[in-house]
């Protein structure tokens, strides 16, 4: 009998919720998470405080998979992969990696994405200068509370964030907007001037994407109290001064020149990718990727949350570039599409 | 100065070339090219700035930066390998640049003149520049290094451990039947009817030279036919 069990793949923000949602509506919740802990990127990677409400990761992802652990209605399965998924809707059957059978009657894929490879940009000094991160990293900088170049620890005049790395960029293949990184940059910005305030920071950007309610929240405020200059130039070349300081190679196209200005950190607004697992999880489930390579939406108005497959649901990241709220009320919609659906076939039965 | 009919249709031209929409996708004002640009470095030239007179359709303003500031790229073509829209600023210059030779423009005549007899030499050894054309007082732009080059041109040839570079008046040899390739080449390309346009004497001196070495190729070959009797 598997009509009351819900199979969750991915324990970042919108598979929680699935988990949550499905448990709450008194189905069963079987979770699947390839990494040990749970809470996906916000946890795996370090993020400092979220957009837009401003919690620590650790606090805000951190209630969520309490709220999963501690409810009875939910099994989770650390360290572990769907290696097989046999059946179909109403009545599937997935093999794990460690060997367990889980009987579910639908599958919601909460798959999420990963970061971008900066190294795939070297001419942005990313692996070549140690004083070149991302914001992942700088990130994790801003959690441990100290602002400092990682060459020499020295705290940093001038720190620069250059916009669409790995993102719009048709040269390698990514020619999506990553949604968030406009945002999140802008709020790492007043982070770092938050804890050093000695230190200045730039933004380098091609258009500033800080839509709906961020505009003023993060986009003016950054401006406004924290002295955050942004400069309409996407940056050429990253190489380093003879004093140990990085070069920063752009046009200001306001000023129509090209202009090299010293910094002392750069950082890499790296964006988000299709999962890397993503040809594996089209494979195993049988649900097709659309052209970018994220998993393909089923039509949307009244089939919300599909994918191409019946009885297997997305939502978040897994579909494209998507924030954490919306990833949170994706994963909501998906667990209601999962159990309805569910519903429906025992009463079709009866 | 154009009529704005004129300069219409020299966009017309530009817009109607072949590649253009492969070049030119749209532009997202990024300014990566105009960063990455050699000769933005050093001159009033801005990829960019010619991509989005080109996107706007502004044919005054591309008639004006077809008077001079096109003529400053280096053709690296760095512009388009490093553009997130995989515009190719430098190849649409080389479609404006055909377009001001096909309108006998003045500028692509003065632009182009001092190069005629870098065109007469490739036209009449197959080489763009040779050892001989090295003097100091052609390339000021060297400065002081061009010292470095002065002296026994002869001598200085021998010194290089590869036969066919121990030349002065070429850089390097090249076969008759190579050359007689070559013409074939710019005939059917077009660019001997580039340079008719833009340097009629010059034309005039190089048609001659063609005729005598394609003859001379003629001759050869029956010689070879001969032989081979």
């Amino acid at each position: 009998m598997s009509q009351d069990t819900v199979l969750v793949v991915g324990a970042g923000p919108s598979g929680l919720t699935a988990a949550a949602n499905v448990a709450a509506a008194g189905y069963k919740a079987v979770m699947v998470e390839k990494e040990d802990v749970l809470g996906g990127a916000p946890i795996i990677s370090g993020y400092a405080k979220l957009v837009p409400s401003g919690e620590w990761a650790k606090d805000a992802i951190g209630r969520m998979v309490t709220r999963v652990e501690d409810d009875a209605n939910v099994t989770i399965h650390k360290e572990a992969r769907v290696a097989k998924l046999e059946g179909e809707a109403g009545n599937f059957t997935a093999t794990l990696s460690n060997g367990d059978t889980v009987n579910a009657g639908a599958v919601v894929l909460a798959t999420g994405f990963t970061h971008f490879d900066s190294i795939n940009k070297p001419e942005w000094g990313f692996g070549t200068f140690e004083d070149v991160l991302t914001t992942t990293q700088m990130e994790q900088m801003v959690t441990a509370g100290k602002i400092a170049c990682p060459s020499d620890g020295r705290v940093p005049e001038r720190v620069c964030i250059l916009l669409c790395v790995g993102s719009r960029d048709r040269q390698i293949g990514r020619e999506w907007c990553s949604k968030i990184c406009c945002t999140v940059s802008a709020n790492l910005a007043m982070e770092i001037k938050e804890l050093s305030p000695e230190t200045d920071v730039f933004i380098y950007y091609m258009d500033i994407r800080t839509y709906g309610l961020y505009e003023d929240k993060f986009y003016w405020k950054s401006q406004e109290e924290f002295k955050t200059k942004f400069v309409k130039a996407r940056i050429a070349e990253v190489t380093a001064s003879g004093d140990g300081r990085l070069l920063v190679k752009g046009e200001d196209t306001l000023v129509k020149r090209p202009i090299v200005i010293p910094f002392d950190i750069v950082v890499h607004a790296i964006g988000m990718d299709p999962n890397a697992d993503n040809p594996e999880i089209s494979q195993v489930f049988g649900v097709g990727l659309e052209k970018h390579g994220f998993i393909e939406r089923a039509e949307h108005y009244t089939n919300t949350c599909g994918t191409t497959r019946k009885g297997i649901y997305s939502c978040g990241a897994a579909y494209g570039p998507e924030t954490i709220d919306d990833s949170i009320a994706q994963g909501a919609a998906a667990a209601g599409r999962a159990i309805g659906d569910l519903h429906a076939l025992v009463q079709k039965a009866s | 100065m154009a009529t704005y009919a004129e300069m219409q249709q020299i966009f017309d031209d530009i817009r109607g070339d072949f590649r253009y929409d492969h070049e030119l996708n749209g532009c997202l004002n990024c300014g990566i090219c105009t960063a990455t640009c050699p000769s933005a470095q050093f001159y009033d030239y801005s990829p960019r700035e010619i991509v989005q007179l080109l996107w706007t359709e502004n044919v005054e303003q591309i008639y004006d930066a077809m008077q001079e500031k096109i003529w400053a790229c280096a053709q690296c073509m760095t512009c388009a390998a490093r553009c997130p829209f995989k515009n190719s600023p430098g190849g649409l210059v080389a479609i404006m640049r055909e377009v001001a030779i096909k309108h006998e423009m003045q500028s692509a005549k003065d632009v182009l003149r001092p190069f005629g007899r870098v065109m007469l030499k490739l036209i009449t050894t197959g080489n763009q520049l040779s050892p001989d054309m090295i003097q100091p007082d052609h390339f000021p732009d060297w400065g002081p290094n061009i010292q470095k080059v002065e002296g026994d041109l002869r001598i200085l040839r021998k010194a290089i451990p590869v036969k066919t570079l121990q030349t002065v008046e070429t850089a390097w040899e090249v076969s008759l039947k190579t050359s007689v390739e070559m013409y074939t080449i710019w005939e059917m390309t077009g660019v001997l009817k580039s340079l008719e346009l833009m340097d009629e004497n010059l034309f005039d001196v190089i048609e001659d030279f063609i005729d005598e070495k394609r003859e001379d190729y003629e001759e050869w070959l029956e010689e070879q036919e001969e032989d081979d009797d």
